[in-house]
């Protein structure tokens, strides 16, 4: 089938910074729209940027806005949109060149919630693991499956309002850890979370759940950190 | 002033789903809200400080369009209500309940039943803006 590519371009040294750009090309129903960026860049304009690693879903850097949605390019294939693709850069984030956002300030977000395991206790007495039953393993299942690619962040209409709200990313990384029976920092991963910037600021809008690739329940994760906030966990 | 403009762009850039045209909803039924509490209060605050300008106040209520807007502004104190405790309800009595199918049904449900809870006091005040507008009530 044929399809149309239209793509969002930005240059910053370039007179309109700002333009579209039109593709033509062949694709079968089963590629991705990695693919298509790939060849558009390799075969008609080399100097297409996007960013990209793993290909497969994994890694998370190609998030992207496909038909007015945040989607991993790699993960959703030309059936799925038909013969008229818009690819666009995530929305509140500032635009470094064409698909390419600066994504420090969401990072910085990740960290504000320090992301890993808080635990002074000493080791148990065969100086091994800390243990954990499979129950309490699956307490967090759903968090642990994030990848950063920042598609529920930038899909959250607060965040666009306010690029200094910390972001569903950034609470599900909270909800990780505080969920984690072998953690004791509770207080240290939602410090960032308690203040106008932090978790009250969602308003349940719901559109993190939807953009998630990986189908994270965010929502449900979000509200979980305030009333353990609130409750205690 | 920047923030608004950042989520009008963006807003009008991403497409949107029940969970954010019911965000939309609450967002202006809630200023709407303030706003007319806030006429309100200046109105009411007349009967003390100026009260011989009382009547020709209350006489804007009886305006066409402000008559209407009022109409729609039951719509949005209903939806507000209602929405509000959809959200309480999901966020903070059964989050687990925030599945993308419930979040969906319960956007249209709330949306529906606003409807009909508006409708008999729709049905009021749309009388009372025929009779005072085109029938010569006073």
């Amino acid at each position: 089938m044929l399809v149309a590519l239209k793509i969002k371009r930005f240059d910053p040294e370039r007179k309109p910074a700002a333009w579209w750009s039109n593709y033509k090309l062949e694709a079968a129903p089963g590629d991705r729209v990695l693919d298509l960026l790939v060849r558009a860049k390799d075969e008609l304009d080399g100097s297409l940027t996007f960013r990209r690693s793993c290909a497969h879903g994994i890694c998370g850097s190609d998030a992207m806005r496909i038909n007015g949605t945040n989607r991993l390019a790699c993960k959703t294939l030309v059936r799925e949109l038909g013969s008229r693709i818009t690819v666009e850069p995530l929305l509140g984030m500032r635009v470094e060149k064409d698909l390419v956002v600066d994504m420090e300030p969401f990072l910085a977000s990740y960290r504000s919630v320090k992301p890993y395991l808080i635990n002074d206790e000493p080791l148990p007495a065969d100086g091994r693991e800390r243990r954990q039953s499979p129950a309490e393993r699956l307490r967090f299942d759903d968090t642990t499956k994030c990848i950063l690619c920042g598609c529920c962040t930038a899909a959250c209409p607060v965040f666009w309002a306010d690029g200094e709200y910390v972001g569903p990313a950034a609470i599900v990384q909270a909800h990780r850890f505080l969920f984690d029976s072998r953690d004791r920092g509770a207080g240290e991963h939602t410090a960032a979370l308690l203040d106008m910037k932090g978790v009250w600021r969602c308003r349940t809008i719901f559109q993190c759940t939807l953009s998630c690739p990986r189908e994270i329940k965010i929502t449900q994760a979000i509200a979980e950190v305030k009333q353990a906030i609130v409750l205690g966990k | 002033m920047q923030s608004l403009i950042n989520f009008t762009y963006a807003s009008t850039h991403y497409r949107p789903r029940e969970g954010m045209i019911a965000f939309l909803l609450h967002r202006i039924s809630g200023l709407a809200t303030l706003l007319f509490l806030s006429i309100h209060i200046v109105d009411t605050s007349l009967v003390y400080f100026y009260p011989q300008y009382y009547n020709d106040f209350i006489g804007l209520y009886r305006l066409p369009g402000f008559m209407l807007a009022e109409i729609a502004l039951m719509a949005g104190v209903i939806y507000h209500g209602l929405n509000g405790f959809r959200i309480a309800l999901f966020d903070l009595v059964l989050p687990s309940a925030w599945t993308i199918q419930r979040e969906r049904l319960s956007v249209r449900l709330t949306i529906l039943l606003a409807a009909i809870l508006w409708l008999p006091a729709g049905i009021i005040m749309g009388g009372n803006f025929i009779g005072y507008t085109f029938l010569g009530w006073h």
